[in-house]
């Protein structure tokens, strides 16, 4: 079927672009290449579905082929897509939080040298902590789930986007800093027009990393205390040995998990058009 | 030489070195209010530097300058800048760009005049059109106009530019070395203009004054007037005998220069 649909794409993409020989040729080399990532999938899939029966064939559960785990999908969509709407307020204000705190700090601390002074020691020592071990204390001290697992996010993907914004604030050209002095910027002008933009490039891959961070540390977090949201989904039929909505959940999971990632894409490439 | 008290910029005893080297040593300069001064020298003549030093953007070791009858203290927008490499913001449109220098010459103006007023600037420096694209979209001679229209929003009364032209073709440095010297003209007062360059051609059409910098360390090592009617055109200047002597006499104080340096060592 996943054959049949990419044949059908590498045939018509000629023929939309014929007006225009050049991009035509780019376009259908694009195609070409995009060939490989749906062979990938095709081989595995046929992988999962040889190996699935024949483990079956000795009465064994633990995988289940593809067409049991997608009908799991199917019957547990109204489920995953609440537990995706309870994640989500987790995740959503612990990275934005993380990502206007570790943005506004690290302009901040990367254009003053006395307050990188102040900064930097503590931040070598904090961030190579593993968030992951503040989660049972969060549980612990913090009133609410919600709260701890928001908090535990945040410090997850704090810290990349902080020490990313330090490092873009450090690489701001120095044409670009002779500029903005000769043209008289105030300090706040020249973090705002200059600094921020000029470190949106590495502001984003810190958004990056502390995305995955934040999704790791709000799966972990929900397998301690939630009672809803994907991580919660998969512990809890793990509790029953349900491994075809297990395993439905793992994929549901990587697939919202790469929808964030791509909206995430989309907008740096709209936000850096600039740089050529 | 022009007198000191009349003077509108003036350099004293000026020294400056980094890590034990000497850059410049000794630079004393008066440059009169509307002048067009030309700093000619050597790679290693530390040119750039004395204007990195005017503009404030370096201090001086020792010695000082004046701006008007004020001590340079730090960058200020009355001395403008142009840059060799068009350092246009790459994240704003041109005409933002402009409007960047226009707020800084009037403070409080609205954000819609000061682009309407940016516009005007880009227009007048032969780029109407572009205002809304972004640098990247602009050739570097474009780009160069989009950088002296920002520095002209100014209004300063010092105009810096450190080798503007070095990275533009021929053609486009003709135009644009023609389009500077109509800018300078056409404003009254004329602003006082330091223009760094190698080019010992560019420093003979555009300047009044050109003082010649050795190297290892940057020193005045000769100044010459230029006294050339304007306006100057090209064919006329290169069929005059005294620009080919100023060219020589030129040449010579710079290949001295060298020879002193190579016998020293």
């Amino acid at each position: 079927m996943i054959s049949e649909t990419s044949t059908l794409d590498a045939v018509s993409a000629p023929a939309d672009t014929r007006d225009d020989a050049d991009a035509g040729a780019t376009r259908s080399a694009r195609l070409a290449f995009a060939w490989e990532p749906w062979l990938l999938w095709l081989a595995l899939i046929a992988a999962w579905q040889g190996i699935a029966s024949l483990i079956a064939g000795q009465g064994n559960p633990l995988l289940p082929p593809p067409v049991v785990v997608l009908d799991a999908l199917w019957q547990s969509l109204p489920e995953l897509f609440t537990g995706t709407w309870s994640s989500l307020l987790i995740l959503l204000p612990g990275f934005a939080l993380a990502v206007v705190g570790g943005v506004g700090l690290g302009l901040v601390a990367g254009t003053s040298p006395r307050l990188g002074r102040a900064f930097f020691p503590f931040a070598k020592v904090a961030a190579p902590v593993p968030p992951t071990v503040y989660i049972p204390y969060a549980i612990a001290v913090l009133p609410t789930f919600h709260l701890s697992a928001t908090f535990v996010v945040f410090v997850g993907a704090f810290w990349p986007v902080f020490q990313n914004t330090v490092a873009g604030a450090h690489a701001v050209e120095g044409r670009h800093r002779d500029n903005a002095a000769v043209l008289g910027f105030s300090r706040l002008e020249y973090l705002r027009k200059v600094v921020f933009p000029a470190s949106l490039p590495h502001i984003f891959s810190g958004m990056a990393v502390g995305l995955g961070f934040g999704f790791i540390l709000l799966t972990v977090a929900e397998l301690f205390g939630a009672n809803a949201g994907l991580g919660r989904f998969v512990q809890y039929y793990a509790d029953f040995a349900d491994y075809p909505r297990m395993v439905a959940g793992i994929l549901y999971t990587g697939v919202v998990t790469w929808a964030a990632m791509t909206v995430l894409e989309r907008v740096r490439a709209r936000a850096l058009f600039w740089l050529r | 030489m022009s007198d000191a008290t009349t003077a509108a910029l003036r350099l004293e005893r000026l020294r400056f070195g980094y890590g034990g080297t000497t850059v410049l040593d000794g630079i004393d300069l008066a440059v009169e209010e509307g002048n067009f001064l030309a700093l000619l020298g050597p790679s290693g003549s530390g040119k750039s530097t004395l204007l990195r030093l005017i503009a404030g953007l370096e201090r001086p070791e020792s010695g000082r300058v004046f701006a008007g009858d004020r001590p340079v203290a730090g960058p200020d927008v009355e001395r403008a800048v142009v840059f060799q490499n068009y350092a246009l913001f790459p994240w704003m449109r041109v005409v933002d760009n402009v409007a960047e220098g226009v707020r800084k010459a009037r403070p409080g103006i609205a954000r819609t005049a000061a682009r309407v007023r940016a516009a005007d600037y880009l227009e007048r420096v032969g780029l109407p059109g572009v205002a809304e694209s972004y640098p990247f979209e602009l050739s570097g001679g474009m780009q160069q106009r989009a950088a002296i229209a920002r520095a002209l929003a100014l209004e300063s009364p010092f105009l810096l530019m450190d080798e503007p032209f070095g990275a533009l073709d021929p053609v486009n440095r003709a135009r644009l070395q023609d389009l500077l010297v109509e800018l300078w003209q056409g404003r009254a007062p004329r602003p006082t203009v330091v223009f760094v360059t190698h080019d010992v051609d560019e420093a003979l059409l555009l300047a009044d004054r050109v003082p010649v910098l050795g190297a290892s360390p940057g020193r005045v090592i000769t100044d010459f007037a230029v006294p050339f009617e304007r306006p100057r055109s090209r064919a006329a200047l290169f069929g005059e005998h005294r620009f080919h002597a100023l060219r020589e006499s030129i040449a010579e104080a710079l290949d001295a220069d060298t020879l002193a340096r190579l016998a020293a060592a």
